[in-house]
């Protein structure tokens, strides 16, 4: 086997995943290759890491911390229900209230503001009318 | 009490048969969520979630397969979900900081790692780094590594868990090894931790 063909097959040789004549060859290569003998240390080293991680700790608390989360999702278990009509049918009526509030104000508004206008053109007209510009500067004189 | 009697008891309410079935799969479910996210908070953190999904899906489970094959099976999705969950978090982290003209945090480790000499790896280091190296295989090899390496598997189960062949179970196993072997390689080549 050539070099790097040794090389890439080192992590089935960590895990003893390689035949013997595969193993073999490998232990013979790595008795004259230091550059491969290196990496296999920083191998094993690094897949050290998840050995040691498999051996976690206890525990504590956690079917207790389970448990409280448990009984905080039980608990409002009625008021949610509740809350979960009653939220959207008051998000309605506020909505329902402020469309109605402002469909008032606009028929208010647009009735006052054409009412005004149409009565001052009118009040002018008529005062045109009655006293024509030319009497009312020759009234002056 | 078997476990199948045990979800006979949660799908009828019953506290104890799931404090049971928690003490029972709590470190397995760890190890795993450990595996894939490498915090232990977060791992933590998932496994009381995976154990609410047990408690609240109880109901639908019908038996098909092992209770730990389902229960493996609700921590690998969550695991993943709080992976995505990251990566999108951290791209629009990395957006914002292209903009708002902030240093990237991953030239900062880069940077770090750059000025330490090769003889003073400490177990942090390299730990970080596998990590790192686990995190670029793709979900798949991950998944199947991690359950293999971490929770010492049979790939039978494997291929139930993930709900696809014994044979591609054998093959994401061997792509994953080698990615990872190629990956720290790279590594031990350039002197990176």
């Amino acid at each position: 086997m050539k070099h790097d063909s040794i090389r890439k097959s080192l992590i089935f040789y960590l895990d003893n995943e390689l035949s013997e004549n595969e193993k073999a060859a490998v232990e013979r290569h790595l008795e004259e290759c230091a550059d491969c003998r290196n990496f296999l240390v920083f191998l094993r080293k690094g897949m050290q890491v998840i050995e040691d991680e498999k051996k976690s700790e206890e525990l504590p608390f956690f079917y207790t911390r389970l448990s409280a989360k448990l009984e905080e999702i039980a608990e409002p278990g009625g008021q949610s229900q509740w809350s979960r009509l009653a939220h959207p049918i008051l998000f309605s009526l506020i909505l329902a209230l402020a469309v109605y509030g402002g469909l008032q104000l606009g028929s208010n508004a647009s009735s006052f503001s054409v009412k005004q206008p149409a009565v001052s053109n009118i009040q002018m007209l008529d005062d045109f009318e009655t006293e024509p510009i030319e009497s009312f500067l020759l009234s002056n004189l | 009490m078997d476990e199948y009697q045990l979800i006979k008891g949660i799908q009828q309410g019953d506290r104890k048969a799931f404090q049971v079935l928690v003490e029972t799969y709590q470190r397995m479910v760890v190890n795993t969520c450990m595996g894939i996210v490498h915090n232990k908070v977060d791992a933590e953190d998932l496994a009381q979630d995976v154990f609410l999904e047990v408690f609240r899906t109880a109901e639908n489970f019908r038996g098909d397969s092992k209770v730990s094959t389902w229960v493996y099976r609700i921590a690998t999705n969550r695991s993943l979900n709080l992976i995505r969950k990251n990566k999108r978090k951290r791209f629009f982290q990395s957006i914002e900081e292209t903009f708002s003209g902030g240093k990237n945090r991953g030239s900062e480790i880069s940077d770090r790692r750059g000025d330490q000499p090769d003889q003073n790896i400490t177990d942090q280091e390299r730990s970080d780094l596998l990590h790192h190296a686990i995190d670029q295989l793709p979900e798949k090899q991950r998944i199947a590594f991690t359950l293999n390496k971490y929770e010492e598997l049979p790939y039978q189960q494997i291929a139930e868990i993930m709900e696809i062949s014994l044979a591609s179970v054998e093959s994401l196993i061997h792509r994953a090894k080698k990615n990872l072997q190629k990956q720290l390689y790279n590594c031990y080549k350039k002197r990176c931790v």
